[in-house]
């Protein structure tokens, strides 16, 4: 292969040369190593240029080579805005370029950045705030010219999944603070979980310099990294991101396909800092690259940044870089720095003594593109006069690389989402951080320590401080590390305006240095207004390489400390996550009665009502209604049978069941029989209706109390928490998924059940409407219930959950006779509001109170106390706002009125729909609604707004629809 | 996620827990003025600094008591509701009944 | 004060999971005293190669054992009438013991027990205490129908449960005989750790109507590390 541009080892600690992979890039045919990722094997390939700007379609190549920036961001075939210096090739890997449109190197959107003159910061506030309309006019031309990558709409659904972890200790950052301070914690026993985001421990000592040889970084990593691989308890995970900080140190560790769901005792954040860039005419120029990135190709790809190089520096890195460059075989035709009287380190003064041209006091002015347009050509390099201001002319200075050595920001986006504070150290000129939260520790250079030594004391510090408050160890904790008298790496000002603009503070928005100021001027002076206004900050990167500038520049706009004006909140997720990280393995539990597979193999459409399966109807979905409409005219003149399993069950045992049920539900229930079932309405504190059901009182200390299948988890919960605080001498378990249960109606009932039930004398008599027996049901043990369920003669049937099947079936085949069938909750509910019956949470809202919804035969009015009682006394001395009453549409011809829809008294709204359907035993719709009292009166009309706005007349009728003597359910 | 050690079952993510409200004395239902209960019905301290809540563990429906920090989001105990409530508690008849229209009837 | 219903009934007994052991092959056997029916238990799957359900046993699989008898007390006089009746209670909340029958005892509460039977179906301590009336304060509850029992065991265990549970299960952290009451899958569930013999091994009782999904859940989770359904033959032998 033609790699020309690759080095010879040590350097490309990554790649394995012995394994080449073919990817293409813009459907052209490229080679790289294993090892490689998109974009170091492209620059082994000399293809710099690796994608267009948001805004202006300028050409960007790679900036940091550490996964950190936006300019990076390729197309692969079903995933949009991949970032090339993250994701390795692989062989037949298709990788696009984002956001141009012709071709990458001859993009027409790239003429947009010659009216940038006229695309001011605000520009789309400002342009499209009026008319009217405006912009939604515009804004499908401008986001198709503003877009990213492409969403693949044929996506193939992928396994991602979550794991949960635990440890005593995780170590963010796997550099060398974070390699030492896994190794302290784990000395003590602890378990420690070591994260970096890139694909080999080490950080920093994988590409640094760290003496003038340029010996020590490989070597302490290798002693470092066999170390903490030797050791058993240190889990490291490579290529895995720590995305978020969350309380208690929770962590969401991304790796692959998988969602680690960390929780760790304590968290060591050793994440390091960010490089920034310089800010100068054409600094977004391919070519123009940070100085670790410069270092990343040299090191860990083998791949030469180019053959001519200016550093740019602010610190003595910059001339670790420049020996890299000589290294490689590069010529470095000056270094220029920042500073008037540099202090020299060893490694600066060694690279001095190379006879390098030094430039000092001196700025580089401008970046120039060379003959093809696409690539850096030349810098323009002059004097500094003061603080952001060159001389008024300079030199050039030919290049194809320049690297970028001014400064970090710590990564301090973790530890400001747990509430951690920056401030800005003038002198330094430097954010630092402090107000970690509780058991999370910083370590390293995002402490703000710079030389190695510190680096590493102060890692093997914060994890004695961890491992010490876990019991763990009782070591000495030495005094916290003094920061470094060494000069500080960060440059305190290295913005450099320019007539022409094009200096960017921003490269995800192309946000350039008069954006920032012009947003200040106007009006928006907090930085977190400038954010909003600008954009600065919101694209990709998330403000890595802008906030510290942006700070600096609204400080200096805005006549305050670099600290006072701060940056922005930090907010997870650190970076970009899939969606499927996040829907991976979720749960959505679902449950089946015991009979689930009857109603399948009777041919039911089955729906879920919240977690249960539960039968609609039977039949095929074509004739639905025919379907429905037989269910509910079988149980109307014969007999049906229902699953109602999924009603709640629950058992009140004890002395004192009797007096909980009397103060829990609005009924009496203290001279409740045995044998008898009640009807149990429930309220809250405010007299809110908020469930219901019956209560069968089995013996004087026992009763089984039915909730609604939504309602009975609350039910039991709410039970539970009053008696926490009554103390009263009573047992409550639910038992809901302990019963299946069906209901047998129709006025053939009786004699069904009487075939398969010999003990229980089934007569009106011996056991009535509303009484409760115990006994068997086709060998079975019972508890059966006559209730007036749907209208008619009726029994509900609980038996034990496993014999749910078995008695299904001796129903079904003893009813034969009877031409018995299965009715869904189709025909239930059509069945029931026949009969007026109300469905808590549909024909009840959030305000509903006894009273309007007919229900005040419900509460008693003698008891001592009930919860809501007190409230429903409040209510009852206020006229009722609005009542619920019984409907029917007369004109068979109109619209069937829905949930919701409105009532109408002309134009005004008094109310609502809240069930309404077609009645076959009446052959008309029926529904309740709510309206304002004076429209309650029956026989009285009112106006429905139907579907398509279609105006129904309903009349008021008295309730029940269905056999208002209610004889049939007592026959 | 926040932790919460649960009397009964040790320290469990929050999300196995189900919030129950703040926790104040219920005043007496009968003597109480329309305001007073009211407000404590409706009307929440929402103060800033310890308040003590009800929790539920869901899986075991242990009911307990917590006092937490609002402003620093720090729980600082969580105890049985067998602290507090640790007698029966009674309710005496209404001394003068509303007239009924309807009796207790289905 | 009248035990009501929840004794185990003798109508055939099946698993709600019933079906899908059909679908993967099962071969049945009945309960101990055979009133079940002779679809009861999952004896093994397929072809019956013990060693091969033994070696799954011990690596990673799951077992459906929701036909075997258990029951639960609760109230504030459990503890000591359970003791009466020769139970063996665990000290603590949250622990549970092996009575000398094989007998699973969990103690859920201060005054709540589980009761879950041998891998023989035959237990001594629920039939005595099924059958005798409890007293005042202590009240059963039917735990054979109110909630499913899985068994997940081998060495693999601990990871799979670590996708579908959030408490820290592993055997170092998570001796055996501890009682976690917790979400599984976001279904709440009671899960014990309860080795057999040397093998890694956690019952799972869990809502009875949830028991598919959990199934379900549980396959996927352990398809990483190549688990797979066995039967209780398997389980007797490890």
């Amino acid at each position: 292969m033609s790699d020309q541009n690759r080095l010879a080892p040590p350097f490309g600690s990554l790649i394995d040369r012995q394994q080449p992979i073919s990817f293409r890039f813009e459907k052209q045919n490229y080679q790289g190593f294993a090892g490689d990722n998109i974009a170091s094997a492209l620059a082994a390939n000399q293809q710099w240029l690796l994608s267009r700007s948001f805004k202006y379609h300028r050409p960007r190549g790679l900036l940091t080579m550490a996964g950190q920036d936006a300019n990076t961001m390729i197309q692969l075939s079903s995933d949009p805005n991949a970032l090339a210096d993250r994701i390795a090739i692989s062989d037949g890997l298709e990788v696009m370029a984002q956001n141009y449109s012709g071709s990458l190197n001859r993009d027409r959107g790239a003429l947009l950045g010659l009216f940038s003159k006229f695309l001011p910061v605000g520009f789309y506030y400002k342009a499209f705030f009026k008319p009217r309309g405006m912009w939604e006019k515009w804004a499908p031309l401008i986001r198709k010219k503003a877009g990213l990558g492409v969403i693949n709409q044929d996506y193939q659904v992928e396994y991602y999944d979550k794991q949960y972890q635990f440890y005593d200790v995780a170590v963010i950052g796997a550099g060398p603070a974070g390699l030492c301070a896994a190794l302290e914690a784990a000395k003590t026993g602890a378990e420690v979980l070591l994260v970096d985001e890139n694909a080999s421990l080490g950080g920093s000592l994988n590409y640094s310099r760290l003496d003038a040889e340029g010996n020590t970084a490989r070597v302490l990593r290798q002693a470092l990294v066999a170390e903490v691989e030797a050791n058993d308890n240190i889990t490291a995970m490579t290529s895995a991101t720590c995305n978020g900080w969350f309380a208690d140190n929770w962590l969401p560790i991304i790796c692959g396909k998988r969602l680690y769901k960390v929780r760790a005792k304590k968290t060591i954040l050793c994440v390091g800092s960010l490089e920034q860039q310089a800010v100068f005419h054409n600094n977004d120029l391919p070519g123009v690259i940070m100085s670790s990135a410069a270092q990343r190709l040299m090191h860990l790809y083998g791949v030469r940044p180019g053959k001519t190089a200016v550093v740019v520096t602010g610190n003595n890195e910059g001339y670790a870089t420049a020996l890299d460059l000589l290294d490689a075989g590069v010529q470095v035709n000056a270094i220029i720095d920042l500073r008037q009287q540099p202090e020299y380190d060893a490694i600066a003064e060694y690279a001095v003594s190379k006879g390098l041209e030094v430039k000092t006091g001196y700025a580089v002015y401008a970046a120039n593109k060379d003959s093809g347009g696409l690539h850096l050509g030349s810098v323009e390099v002059r004097e500094i006069m003061s603080q952001g201001i060159c001389a008024a002319e300079g030199n050039t200075i030919l290049c194809d690389t320049l690297c970028m050595s001014v400064g970090y920001t710590p990564t301090y986006q973790l530890i400001c989402q747990g509430g951690g504070r920056l401030s800005y150290d003038d002198t330094s000129a430097m954010f630092t951080l402090t107000n970690c939260p509780e058991d999370c520790q910083i370590a390293g250079s995002v402490n703000s320590h710079w030389l190695l030594d510190d680096v590493m004391a102060d890692a093997r510090r914060a994890a004695m401080i961890a491992t010490n408050e876990l019991d763990l160890s009782s070591a000495t904790v030495p005094a916290a590390i003094a920061l470094s008298q060494q000069q500080s790496p960060n440059f305190g000002w290295p913005i450099f305006a320019h007539p022409k603009g094009k200096e960017f503070v921003d490269f995800d928005e192309d946000l350039q240095i008069a954006d920032i100021i012009n947003a200040t001027r106007d009006g928006y002076e907090h930085v977190q207004l400038v954010k909003r206004y600008s954009t600065c900050g919101m694209g990709p990167s998330q403000g890595r390489h802008s906030a510290l500038a942006t700070a600096r520049l609204v400080a200096a706009a805005t006549d305050k400390t670099v600290a006072q004006t701060g940056v922005t909140t930090a907010r997870p997720p650190f970076s970009a996550e899939h969606l499927g990280h996040s829907a991976g393995r979720s749960f959505y539990p679902a449950q089946r009665s015991n009979m689930h597979y009857r109603h399948l193999e009777a041919g039911a459409q089955m729906l879920q009502a919240g977690a249960w399966y539960r039968p609609a109807y039977y039949g095929s979905s074509d004739q639905r209604q025919d379907w429905i409409n037989n269910e509910v005219n079988n149980v109307r003149n014969n007999v049906g049978l229902v699953d109602v399993s999924t009603l709640g069950g629950i058992e009140v045992r004890g002395p004192d069941a009797p007096e909980f049920l009397n103060r829990f539900y609005t009924f009496g229930f203290l001279k409740q029989p045995v044998g008898k079932a009640r009807y149990a309405l429930l309220t809250n504190e405010a007299g809110v209706i908020i469930d219901d059901g019956v209560a069968c009182r089995f013996t004087e200390q026992h009763y089984y109390v039915t909730a609604t299948t939504g309602g009975v988890g609350n039910v039991y919960q709410s039970m539970l928490k009053w008696n926490a605080q009554w103390c009263l001498d009573v047992d409550i378990a639910n038992v809901t998924s302990a019963y299946s249960a069906v209901n047998i109606a129709g006025p053939n009932a009786r004699r069904v059940l009487a075939k398969v039930c010999s003990d229980i004398d089934l007569d009106s008599q011996a056991f009535p409407y509303m009484g409760v027996r115990e006994g068997n049901v086709a060998g079975i043990p019972a508890r059966v219930i006559r209730v007036g369920f749907v209208g008619e003669l009726g029994y509900e049937v609980h038996i034990p959950q496993h014999c749910g099947e078995a008695l299904w079936d001796a129903l079904i085949e003893t009813g034969a006779e009877f031409s018995i069938k299965p009715f869904g909750i189709e025909a239930q509910r059509i069945l029931r509001l026949e009969k007026g019956h109300i469905i808590i949470g549909q024909d009840t809202d959030a305000m509903s109170n006894p009273n309007e919804v007919n229900m005040g035969w419900a509460i008693a009015k003698k008891k001592p106390f009930f919860v809501g009682g007190r409230s429903i006394q409040e209510l009852n001395k206020t006229p009722l706002k609005r009542c619920q009453v019984g409907f029917v549409v007369n004109d068979l011809k109109a619209p069937i009125p829905l949930e919701s829809h409105l009532v109408l008294d002309g134009d005004r709204m008094t109310g609502r729909v809240t069930s309404c359907n077609y009645s076959p035993t009446l052959n008309k719709p029926v529904g309740l609604a709510f309206v304002e009292p004076d429209q309650a009166e029956a026989g009285s009309h009112f106006t429905i707004k139907s579907s398509g706005g279609v105006m129904v007349e309903a009349m008021v009728v008295k309730l029940p629809f269905y056999d208002p003597q209610t004889q049939r359910q007592e026959l | 996620m926040k932790l919460l050690t649960c009397p009964l079952n040790g320290l469990r993510n929050i999300t196995e827990f189900t919030y129950g409200g703040e926790y104040h004395p219920m005043p007496d239902h009968q003597q109480a003025s329309s305001r007073e209960w009211a407000e404590h019905v409706f009307f929440h301290d929402n103060s800033a600094g310890v308040v003590i809540e009800w929790w539920c563990h869901s899986a075991s429906s242990y009911w307990f008591l917590a006092e937490r920090n609002t402003i620093s989001d720090k729980i600082l105990r969580t105890f049985p509701a067998s602290e507090i409530f640790n007698q029966r508690i009674d309710f005496v008849a209404v001394p003068e009944a509303t007239p009924t229209t309807k009796g207790e009837s289905q | 004060m009248s035990p009501s219903i929840d004794i185990v009934t003798t109508a055939l007994r099946r698993s709600q999971l019933y079906r899908r052991h059909i679908e993967m092959g099962a071969v049945f056997e009945s309960l101990g005293d055979g009133t079940a029916g002779d679809s009861a238990l999952v004896s093994y799957y397929g072809a019956n190669n013990h060693q091969q359900e033994l070696t799954q046993a011990q690596h990673l699989g799951l077992a459906d054992l929701s036909t075997l008898p258990r029951m639960g007390f609760k109230g504030l006089g459990t503890p000591d009438w359970a003791a009466g009746q020769g139970i063996e209670l665990p000290a603590q909340p949250n622990q549970a013991t092996l009575q000398s029958d094989g007998t699973l005892v969990a103690r859920l509460s201060q005054s709540e027990l589980l009761l879950a039977s041998n891998l023989n179906g035959l237990s001594e301590s629920i039939a005595s205490t099924t059958q005798s009336t409890p007293p005042e304060r202590v009240y059963s509850l039917p735990r054979s129908d109110s909630h499913s029992w899985l068994v997940l065991c081998g060495s693999r265990a601990a990871e799979t449960l670590a996708k579908v549970c959030g408490v820290d299960l592993r055997p170092h952290k998570f001796a055996n005989g501890e009682v976690a009451q917790t979400s599984i899958a976001k279904i709440n569930g009671v899960l014990v750790r309860n080795d057999l013999g040397e093998t890694l091994s956690y019952c799972i009782f869990s809502d009875s109507s949830s028991v598919e999904f959990l199934w379900d859940s549980l396959h996927d989770a352990m398809a990483e590390f190549k688990g797979a359904a066995i039967g209780i033959q398997a389980l007797r032998d490890c």
